[in-house]
């Protein structure tokens, strides 16, 4: 389950240390680089170190890193903030001078372990609310779960676990039957809660259903290999076949040829919400033969093959001929 | 298809949002779900005669897609323009997902 992390709110820190970080080596550009060399910069970072489009170790770190160069430096005046904190050796803690402060005052509400982002991002909620009071909405969390096909038809219960900085988060959620693999379900308001009246924030389920050993699955269709011996598939049979609610006899008419796919209506996944009825159950006809026969075996086989009319490599006849 | 009441939401064509909630749910302002709307990446639901609600309604199922699409927005500073010419892929992709899915359940595992 995917754990989620959020920092705790704590006391005003101004006066504790932050780490330098020299924003503009992070993104390989001059100090006086202009707003679209800054951006072309980035660009090419985040295309090289994005987690979906790199696999390397650090691709994380470092696109966390240019992003965080990246969003202090195009705005003019968060910009304008970071050069004032004049240069410094990268990594060394420092706490910004009294008169930078009063020059770039900073919203009381600050985090204890504040970073230099947080210092820079927490400057730009003071400049656009100077209250910090205007409504703030939760977080959304996100979460993967994997259940079975027999849990996606009947439902199920999951116990989700966020890791919510000092509170660790539990939430039971009523998954509904009839789910299907890559759906995914968002569940309103119970996410992050809201501040300053603030909404909260969702929880966006992403479902993945296991390989089943048994049943592939289309939507709410399930599909099945049947396999029928030469006999079976020539006169028709009655066999047993499995459902996800137990098996059940289907009828295999004479005369199935293999790829046939015989349906059995309803017996697919559950019917969900919004869906009057459940998907349908398909048995993929593949016929297989006997590797060692009895000589009786062999004998019917051969007194077959010199009576039968039947040509399977033939071309089918025209109709009307 | 129907506005959701209940906690929980299929993010499919089962369940419709409107502009307002879409906007709020997936980063993107009304002006911007309007544009991409404008630019055909995003398809409002056809309305209701007489029009039960004065709002402009969506699939549930854009949501996911334009989440994924807002992320990317930020992640590499996107325009407005591309991130409409990337939902288009990520539509395409979706449906090409679907197709393989839908083939490898239909044909014989022994195939």
């Amino acid at each position: 389950m995917q754990r989620v992390h959020r920092r705790r709110a704590g006391p005003n820190c101004i006066g504790q240390q932050v780490k330098y970080k020299d924003y503009y080596a992070v993104l390989g550009v001059p100090h006086d680089a202009t707003l679209e060399q800054i951006r072309k910069a980035y660009r090419k970072l985040a295309r090289q170190h994005h987690p979906d489009m790199s696999k390397a170790p650090d691709a994380e770190a470092r696109f966390k890193d240019a992003a965080q160069a990246y969003a202090a430096l195009k705005d003019p005046e968060k910009r304008a903030a970071y050069d004032d904190l004049g240069r410094r050796p990268p990594g060394e803690e420092f706490a910004p001078p009294p008169q930078w402060r009063s020059a770039h005052p900073v919203d009381g509400a600050a985090f204890e372990d504040m970073d230099l982002a947080d210092l820079l991002a927490a400057l730009h909620r003071q400049q656009a609310s100077p209250r910090a009071t205007m409504p703030r909405s939760g977080r959304d969390f996100e979460a993967n779960a994997q259940i079975n096909l027999g849990e996606a038809h009947r439902g199920t219960v999951l116990s989700l676990r966020f890791d919510d900085g000092a509170d660790a988060l539990t939430l039971e959620v009523t998954v509904p039957p009839g789910v299907t693999d890559g759906q995914k379900l968002r569940l309103r308001g119970k996410g992050g809660k809201g501040s300053h009246g603030g909404i909260d924030g969702d929880i966006y389920l992403h479902i993945h259903v296991a390989a089943d050993p048994v049943f592939r699955v289309d939507g709410h269709d399930l599909y099945f290999d049947l396999t029928l011996a030469p006999w079976e598939a020539v006169l028709g049979a009655e066999i047993e076949v499995p459902t996800l609610d137990g098996p059940v006899l289907l009828g295999v008419p004479a005369g199935t040829r293999s790829g046939r796919k015989l349906r059995l209506r309803g017996r697919g996944l559950g019917k969900g919400k919004g869906h009057t009825t459940g998907g349908d159950l398909y048995a993929v006809v593949r016929i297989d033969v006997p590797t060692t026969l009895s000589a009786r075996e062999q004998a019917i086989f051969q007194e077959l093959a010199s009576i039968s009319t039947f040509r399977p490599r033939e071309p089918a006849k025209p109709k009307g001929e | 298809m129907s506005l959701h009441t209940s906690p929980w939401m299929w993010l499919d064509e089962r369940d419709a949002v409107t502009l307002s909630e879409l906007s709020q749910v997936s980063g993107f302002g009304p002006a911007e779900v309007d544009e991409l709307v404008e630019y055909g990446a995003l398809l409002p639901m056809q309305p209701q005669e007489p029009p039960e609600r004065p709002e402009q309604l969506f699939s549930a199922h854009c949501i996911t897609r334009l989440r994924t699409a807002s992320k990317l927005r930020i992640d590499f500073d996107l325009d407005l323009f591309t991130v409409a010419m990337l939902l288009d892929y990520l539509n395409q992709i979706e449906t090409l997902q679907r197709q393989v899915r839908a083939l490898q359940a239909h044909r014989p595992s022994s195939e």
